[in-house]
């Protein structure tokens, strides 16, 4: 079985076929940025895109994105090592406390962007309010994202 | 056991191949499974700074990365005192082979303690060097002047560092009785460069790309998968054991079965799901575990009636048959750290011939006692385990034990293979040491001018500190003699009052307890700020003008920080309409962090919601090394303060603990986010003070006490409910 990660097509081992997604992109292709953390789809930690659709990792069969684009953490910097605008924001609002949630803000912030080029607080509360941060990291999440949308608004 | 000198640390680790070397001290040995708690002044252990032939500043990182991001500020202050940019320095996590143990990372004390030994050993490094630069330009000290990255003479003649040692490697130790050196970073009057700076963590790009930084992310050759069946408590033992559809679980290596330790081991993950569904454990318990047994145990009324409490912590001229102005009780379940990692660890044995025959890749705020205690749980000196710290995804006081790496260790050592072990959410949940429950009795009394002139406050409390299973079981009734220093967190009032009294029971629960953000403070602090703005109330003064007023001059700091937010929050008007209101609490943690919050709350009678519109928070952080984290450590308070005051609901019945995932134990999400505004009070005269755990103590009291402003309701218990709060509202 083959999946299509990042851009790259992978190899999934047969006996690994009957795992969830996140297990196998941690555990066989070592991409180990979507995280567990409640198995359940409560938390958001293991989010990623499946054909650009926000999804718990952790709740997904492997086969079941066998011929769909999945789209991790990983694959967000750019070829030449520059990071993804939300990823620079990241940095410069000085998000992540333990940082163990980020992977999966980051990813569920983008879909929002993709789909809302101006999101309001309320937008981000219900798009947000799935990603889990137990240190509370809420509020500059808030603000990177509304400063990505701002500088992603000046380039168009 | 060898032990190792400090001065063979270093070689064994390869750091004095070149350059000079500063080596100060940490930490402390310590028995097998007791936390590594001796800070700094105990002389025994050492890390070390080091300058070398490139002029590159290199350091051991001496904390565990958790979030709270001390490291950062440590390295600030060795920039400050150095000469040098912190973006410079690189940082290095050690090994538990690397350096002698260091004390655990916990009770928001890492700059507190930590930062007068590290800016001592750098300007020890630096006054070395000066005398290096002194002798190269054949100038008389004094007029060896500091510059960026080394030094420079008034007539102009540079010299950096890189020129100043050899490829050589020399070691100094400085010893800090005979050794008064300038510390730049606490001269009140020195222009800083470094220190009260906003610097973000110095490996936030690992952060937010998904690099392997935590236990679980650890790749290991071969590696297999384990899990083992939690007990609703650790003195639980097995009653009944049914295993018999493991064995035919396609992916099965082996199930491990030893007393009270049942495991499993598998190829894969979901086959580890699958063995597990196939255990049915029951347990014999030493006590019931149910809410009723909980809430008759820490039944305050029940202890007070008997006499006195256990621990009297303050008595002056009490007098027990007063007309009580305030009588009031309170009472605080139990909360879970519920940190957003899963923990995890990685076992390895090799054979004896290896440098290390047992490996551990863990996350943990402790890991020099989980080195001791695996040697004595597989049998091996301590010289023979090594434990690679991996970052934490929170801590929160929650990961100090020998817990999953012991899952880890044993299952490893059975299948003879390396074995990775990471908790599910439920045994997250089942095997927390979670924060006591306790119910709190606040009398007071006023005279005729409106002054306090009785306090008698009595609580009881689940152990914390002296909590069962923290200790051996031989040494817990001797420390139980004295008082659990977690309980005891937040009992004393900033307030005066000529008769006074505090006292507490602290008590073993039927459920595991331990360390929780705060401790006893935000349970405290929460009974103290809510019976003073009731009593304000009830006699018709302004709530934060009256504390202010019966602090009688004291706490210049406390004040200082309630004046200030009492400003700020005049900054955004409470909306106008039913059911909005604001309140006001404040309180001392530790005797050195001073905190004082404004929270504003609607309640929304259509949504049935209580909401927190806005929170003010001032804090004195006596020196502010690095005001950006410390604002990002009140914020985190913030936000557990929502959770602690309404939210967090923890279950517990039939036995066995019921909150199981984030489902059924509701913390902050982003929808619960108030607006924030924080101001940091800095004092560069006097020693950071942590801010770890220090708001949170005043954001619960805050919340309370906005809801009574909207609605007249006080709250005794937390969480609050909407449903509580129903008969008080307007529509």
């Amino acid at each position: 079985m083959k999946l299509n990660v990042n851009g790259v097509e992978r190899q999934v081992a047969t006996e690994w076929r009957d795992e969830n997604l996140l297990t196998v992109l941690r555990e066989q292709l070592g991409l180990t940025g979507s995280r567990f953390s409640c198995g359940i789809g409560e938390c958001g930690a293991c989010l990623v895109h499946v054909d650009g659709v926000p999804t718990n990792s952790c709740l997904m069969p492997v086969a079941a994105v066998a011929d769909k684009a999945v789209l991790t953490i990983e694959g967000l910097v750019a070829r030449d090592g520059t990071l993804h605008p939300l990823q620079q924001v990241w940095i410069d609002e000085s998000v992540p406390q333990c940082g163990y949630c980020q992977s999966g803000q980051i990813m569920r912030a983008l879909a929002l962007l993709k789909e809302n080029k101006e999101p309001t607080d309320d937008d981000i509360n219900r798009a947000m309010s799935g990603v889990l941060c137990r240190c509370g990291t809420y509020d500059r999440i808030r603000k990177s994202i509304k400063r990505v949308a701002l500088l992603m608004s000046r380039e168009i | 056991m060898v032990q190792l000198t400090r001065r063979k640390f270093l070689v064994a680790s390869g750091c004095v191949a070149g350059g000079l070397t500063v080596l100060y001290t940490l930490g402390i040995r310590a028995a097998a499974s007791a936390p590594t708690i001796i800070f700094p002044d105990e002389r025994s252990g050492a890390a070390w700074i080091q300058i070398r032939p490139s002029g590159a500043c290199h350091m051991y990182f001496p904390r565990q990365d958790m979030g709270q991001n001390a490291n950062t500020g440590l390295a600030q202050i060795v920039a400050e005192e150095l000469n040098i940019l912190v973006a410079d320095i690189h940082g290095e996590h050690p090994t538990t082979s690397d350096v002698p143990p260091l004390a655990v990372t916990a009770a928001s004390m890492s700059l507190t303690a930590f930062s007068r030994p590290v800016a001592l050993a750098a300007a020890t490094l630096r006054e070395s060097l000066r005398a290096r630069a002194a002798a190269m330009l054949g100038e008389p000290l004094a007029n060896i002047l500091d510059d960026l990255g080394g030094f420079r003479t008034a007539n102009g003649r540079k010299v950096g560092y890189c020129e100043l040692v050899s490829g050589t490697g020399v070691v100094i130790e400085f010893d800090d009785n005979k050794s008064p050196l300038p510390l730049y970073t606490f001269d009140p009057n020195r222009q800083k460069k470094q220190i009260g700076h906003s610097v973000r963590p110095l490996d936030i790009q690992a952060l937010v790309t998904g690099a392997p930084v935590y236990a679980a992310d650890v790749q290991v050759e071969g590696v297999l998968y384990g899990r083992v069946v939690q007990p609703p408590v650790r003195n639980a033992h097995i009653r009944s054991l049914d295993t018999q559809g493991v064995m035919q679980t396609p992916g099965l290596v082996k199930l491990v079965h030893e007393g009270d330790f049942v495991g499993v081991v598998c190829k894969t993950p979901s086959a580890v799901d699958a063995a597990m569904a196939q255990i049915n454990v029951t347990w014999n318990l030493e006590q019931p575990i149910s809410q009723l047994a909980i809430d008759s145990l820490i039944d305050v009324d029940a202890e007070m009636m008997d006499g006195d409490l256990e621990h009297v912590l303050q008595d002056e001229a009490h007098r027990d048959t007063v007309d009580w102005d305030i009588d009031l009780r309170f009472e605080v379940q139990v909360q879970t750290h519920a940190q957003q990692e899963a923990r995890a660890a990685i076992a390895r044995f090799n054979g004896s011939t290896a440098a290390h025959e047992l490996e551990i890749w863990t996350g943990t705020q402790d890991p020099w006692a989980i080195k001791r205690a695996a040697a004595v749980d597989a049998g091996l000196s301590q010289d023979d385990v090594v434990v690679y710290p991996q970052r934490l995804g929170g801590g929160f006081g929650g990961r100090e034990y020998y817990e999953v790496e012991r899952d880890a260790v044993r299952l490893a050592r059975a299948v003879k293979r390396p074995v990775k072990v990471q908790w599910t959410r439920q045994d997250e949940f089942t095997a927390s040491r979670c924060r006591p429950a306790s119910t709190h009795r606040l009398r007071i009394a006023v005279d005729d001018e409106g002054n306090l002139s009785d306090w008698w406050y009595g609580y009881v409390s689940g152990h914390v500190a002296l909590a069962r299973e923290r200790m051996a079981g031989w040494l817990l009734p001797i420390m139980r003699l004295g008082t659990d220093m977690g309980v005891v967190k937040g009992a004393i009032a900033p307030y005066a009052a000529p008769h006074q009294r505090v006292e507490c029971t602290d008590v073993d629960l039927p459920i595991d307890l331990g360390v929780w953000r705060s401790l006893n403070g935000a349970p405290a602090v929460f009974a103290i700020e809510s019976a003073m703005d009731e009593l304000a109330i009830q006699r018709g003064e302004d709530s934060l003008q009256y504390r202010l007023a019966q602090m009688k001059g004291a706490h210049p700091r406390l004040q200082a920080c309630f004046e200030r937010v009492s400003k700020m929050s005049t900054k955004s008007p409470l909306p106008e309409g039913h059911n909005y209101g604001r309140g006001f609490a404040g309180g001392i943690f530790d005797g050195r962090c001073h905190v004082a919050i404004s929270a504003d709350v609607h309640i929304d009678v259509e949504t049935q919601t209580i909401r927190v519109l806005h929170m003010c928070c001032a804090q004195d952080v006596g020196l502010a090394v690095n005001p950006g984290q410390l604002r990002a450590q009140i914020e985190s308070n913030l936000v557990w303060s929502i959770g602690m005051a309404l939210l967090e609901r923890f279950e517990v019945a039939d036995n066995a603990i019921q909150s199981s995932n984030f489902n059924d134990y509701e913390i902050p999400r982003m929808k619960d986010m108030p607006s924030l505004d924080i101001e940091i009070i800095d004092q560069p005269a006097i020693p950071p003070a942590g801010a770890g755990e220090v708001a949170l103590i005043a954001g619960p009291p805050a919340i309370a006490n906005a809801i009574r402003n909207a609605c007249d309701f006080r709250a005794v218990k937390l969480p609050i409910a909407f449903d509580d709060i129903t008969a008080n509202l307007r529509a």
